[in-house]
């Protein structure tokens, strides 16, 4: 495959094609859902295969892509990709910029302890029924699940730069979850919420711990029937971090994404509120926040050798001391904000069209444990578990519900409540950060289903987080 | 080669003791994305998948094969009776599907090869200098699909259908000020689109845009909905109308049959022959797709019921996907609509909803692409993105008015396979509708 990449790029080396990339990759799925203690449905797609070609002419971007690889095909794509540049750049009025980066080749292989896709069957069915036959439904639980999702992709990648890489890497998404039922109302917990994907085999559904806390969902979604609703106008709240990555995700994640600035996004994503001027000056968050995208860190599935059109994975800083410092770019765009490109152009599959997408968008860790912080908030909740997520094209107001929340008073965790809603607005919400939990807290928490561009993609990507207190937020809404 | 689906077809023939059901699909688009008056990138995009689910008794086991090829079907076939007996059941299975009903022939033009890339840059250059005029630059997609699939099941079940949408989307932003209006055409036929109804439509909004901006506290307003909008809040609202969200017992529906639910104003239907919509031959598991009454005065008349479902609830089985929506109309034109507002807002388009409590139709979402103030019978201020905390049963059951023209209006999921689906729905008159906080964003 390798010279077979190589050969197309020499190809593509004409002239008139300022730069031109291939991406191939082969692709392994396979996913397993249990309903209400059945196998509802088990079903796998391997070695899928998809190979994109994207050309620069007259300064515009053309692009084919498809699930064949054929020698016949090849030949089309590379026509069409030119042609779709050509015709492009007469509906154009500003060339793209694209300076020059020296070749990088690159290799990168990962393992898991577990392989999923060679594992014993019967194993691997028989955790997951008994899982699905622990939450069945029993009492006021009407409704369960157990889902597996295994991900295995080889991708190749070249460049007329000379630039090459070949990775192959194993993804797992794991997820259980209760519905509880009583008189016409439904609550509902999930273990371990729904950020529960990671890089890794299928180790991963005991790193998680599923069979020590289906007990626990099963109790908590049953409690939840009863639970009061959050009455205060105003709390203190503890974030846990299935959910706190999540809120940085939507409200940090999203936002510094700098196709957003010049609407590269606006028909579909969205804008963002960053603008230009505020790198280096603007008060993104309190002083102890500080974030960073970081593709350089292979316990991510936001890890690359090499991104998708050439650029070295990298850790940026995003956001220091509170300041926002950085943006997540292509090389186009950092061009266009007098920034260096941060690794951050990914295709999910070879015949998508790279965009700028998160990696590993990380906050670093402070310090203490997440006992300490509770025992350290006279009055406020910890809130975990997302349950509902929504956020302006602007990527400003944010609103979220988790599936419950813990009510603390004098340091203690006194009940839980339902539903407990909060929203806000970026800025002001990170800048009423005053805690962040230490290393011992710190993990990722990553998901398979981030949606951008269009025609749509959905990648693969993680944050690493820690529990964090905000000061004083709005929990107020009421319908 | 022969073709693949009858090549698997011929292998699992062999296996009596199974039943199956297949789905091949032949999918292209073409895609231009464009930005501030110009090109963003052009994509041309190709592939042939097959599908197959098989089963034994009650056990089942699926496979996709990308760029099919007797070798790969060889090899997923071989994998899927190796595990198929191994696995646990499901008591609920009964069988495929078994309607044989085929829908009548009709001839699909393939968009894609009708409206060619230097047709779309066209049109495109000509709306952005009408927009620009306006100090507007446009952003958005140009897409062709063209699809072609064919099903065949172990229950003589063999149907083939052709799709080819078109979806065009522009959004006009103001170059300083970033005030955003938007306008849209979908169908899959090309004649029905008018470039200078087009034009007008648009240029209309992007006057509305060249109001003052304003923000507003949160509170009730009485809300002049798009046809985007209130297509997008039934859309949300046939989550709970499907057989399977009842079974999980998160149906807002659940026991309401025949009940008057929402306002004595609406009426939906999901209706796949609506020669101005994306139309529809067959729905889920190849049954024939015909109009069904979902919604009728207010009155809840019908859950979207698969074949596996209706085995499992015993509810009527239609086939139906909610793929084709309705919305009646009404007896007021906009600008009467409008005139009858005191103080009020108009919401153009709604963006990131999410269900808090499906059972409850409660949800939070935002507006976008145009927000704007009405006071004293008029558009007078552009109002800053706002968010809303609802139950869409409240909402479509405080319909005042439904306007007496309805609009095809085109949405793409973005997550699979970007198909194209098409809702018609007139302008709506809300009253009480729940502001919850603003973006303080355009």
């Amino acid at each position: 495959m390798e010279q077979k990449i190589k050969n197309l790029i020499s190809r593509l080396s004409a002239p008139d094609v300022d730069f031109a990339d291939i991406r191939i990759t082969f692709t392994d799925d396979e996913s397993i859902y249990f309903e209400n203690g059945n196998l509802r449905g088990y079903g796998s797609s391997m070695g899928s295969p998809a190979i994109g070609i994207r050309v620069l002419i007259n300064g515009c971007w053309g692009f084919a892509g498809s699930k064949d690889l054929s020698d016949a095909t090849i030949d089309r794509l590379i026509k069409t990709a030119r042609g779709n540049a050509m015709q492009g750049s007469k509906f154009q009025k500003e060339a793209v910029s694209f300076p020059a980066l020296d070749p990088t080749v690159a290799e990168y292989h990962h393992t898991p302890e577990i392989n999923p896709f060679t594992m014993p069957k019967a194993e691997k069915l028989d955790f997951l029924s008994q899982l699905a036959t622990a939450i069945k439904p029993a009492g006021k639980i009407v409704h369960s699940y157990v889902e597996a999702e295994f991900n295995r992709q080889e991708r190749y990648y070249a460049n007329t730069e000379g630039s090459y890489s070949y990775s192959t890497v194993f993804n797992t998404l794991p997820l259980m979850s209760v519905i509880a039922a009583d008189s016409g109302q439904i609550q509902s917990r999930t273990w371990p919420g729904h950020m529960s994907a990671g890089r890794a085999g299928f180790e991963l559904f005991y790193a998680q711990k599923f069979q020590e806390n289906t007990e626990r969902i099963i109790k908590e979604a049953t409690d939840l029937l009863k639970a009061p609703v959050i009455t205060d106008e105003r709390a203190d709240i503890i974030i846990g971090g299935g959910h706190l990555a999540l809120q940085l995700h939507e409200s940090v994640g999203h936002a510094t994404e700098a196709d957003r600035i010049f609407g590269q996004e606006i028909s579909y994503a969205g804008k963002t509120f960053i603008k230009p001027w505020m790198l280096g000056k603007f008060q993104y968050g309190s002083e102890i926040l500080n974030i960073y995208s970081d593709s350089t860190d292979p316990r991510g599935m936001g890890y690359h050798p090499l991104d998708d059109e050439g650029v070295p994975g990298k850790r940026v800083e995003i956001i220091k001391n509170g300041i926002l410092m950085d943006q997540q770019t292509s090389r186009h765009i950092a061009h266009k904000l007098g920034l260096e490109p941060s690794s951050n152009m990914l295709a999910s599959y070879g015949d998508d069209f790279p965009l700028v997408r998160m990696t590993n968008l990380c906050i670093a860790p402070g310090q203490g444990s997440l006992d300490e912080l509770i025992a350290k908030t006279e009055y406020g909740y910890l809130l975990d578990f997302t349950k509902t997520w929504s956020i302006d094209d602007n990527r400003n107001n944010f609103q979220f519900t988790t599936e419950i929340g813990y009510k603390i008073e004098s340091g203690r965790i006194t009940g839980i409540v339902k539903e407990p809603t909060y929203y806000g607005l970026t800025p002001e919400f990170w800048n009423a950060c005053d805690a962040i939990c230490g290393e011992e807290e710190w993990e990722y928490h990553s998901t398979f289903h981030c949606g951008k561009g269009e025609p749509g993609q959905v990648m693969k990507l993680s944050h690493g987080v820690a529990p964090a207190r905000f000061k004083n937020i709005n929990v107020s809404v009421k319908m | 080669m022969q073709d693949p689906i009858l090549y698997l077809k011929a292998a699992l023939d062999k296996h009596p003791e199974l039943k199956y059901s297949l789905d091949e699909s032949s999918w292209q688009t073409d895609f231009l994305r464009f930005f501030q008056s110009q090109t963003n990138y052009n994509i041309s995009k190709d592939s042939i998948s097959l599908g197959a689910s098989l089963y034994k008794g009650k056990k089942s086991y699926g496979f996709g094969i990308d760029d099919p090829t007797p070798q790969k079907i060889d090899i997923a076939l071989a994998q899927a009776l190796e595990i198929i007996d191994s696995l646990p059941e499901d008591p609920h299975f009964v069988d495929v599907e078994n309607d044989l009903t085929l829908a009548p022939a009709r001839e699909v033009v393939n968009n894609i090869t009708a409206i060619p890339l230097a047709t779309k840059t066209e049109i495109l250059s000509s709306l952005a200098a009408s927009a620009a005029e306006a100090g507007f630059e446009l952003y958005g997609t140009f897409i062709c699909n063209h699809q072609t699939s064919r099903l065949i099941n172990s229950n003589g079940l063999d149907k083939c259908s052709t799709l080819s949408p078109i979806y065009l989307e522009i959004k006009a932003v103001h170059k300083d000020s970033q005030i955003t209006v938007m306008e849209t055409f979908g169908g899959d036929d090309f004649n029905h689109f008018d470039l200078e109804d087009f034009r007008t439509r648009l240029m209309r909004k992007i006057g509305y845009g060249a109001n003052p901006v304003t923000d507003v506290e949160p509170g009730h307003y009485d809300v002049i909905l798009a046809p985007r909008c209130v297509a997008e809040f039934v859309q949300y609202l046939t989550y709970g109308m499907n057989a399977r969200a009842l079974d999980q017992r998160s149906s807002f529906f659940e026991g309401k049959i025949d009940q008057k639910v929402l306002s004595d104003k609406l009426t939906i239907v999901d209706d796949p022959t609506d020669p101005e919509m994306i139309n529809r031959d067959y729905g889920s598991g190849g049954h024939i797709y015909r109009p069904l009454k979902l919604i009728e005065n207010g009155f809840f008349r019908s859950f979207i019921c698969d074949q596996y479902y209706h085995k499992k609830t015993g509810l009527p089985k239609n086939g139906n996907t909610a793929s084709c929506l309705i919305v009646n109309t009404g007896d007021q034109d906009l600008d009467t609509m409008i005139a009858g507002i005191e103080r009020g807002l108009y919401v153009s388009s709604l963006h990131y909803m999410n269900f808090i409590n499906p059972k409850e139709t409660s949800l939070t979402g935002l507006t976008r692409d145009g927000t704007f103030l009405i006071e004293n019978g008029k558009i007078t201020k552009v109002v800053n993105n706002l968010r809303f905390t609802e139950k869409i049963a409240r909402i479509l059951d405080n319909i005042q008015v439904l306007e007496n023209r309805a609009y095809t209006i085109p949405f793409s999921d973005n997550y699979g396979s970007f198909d194209i689906e098409t809702v018609k729905a007139p302008h709506a008159l809300i009253k009480k509708f729940n502001i919850t906080s603003s973006t303080k964003t355009i």
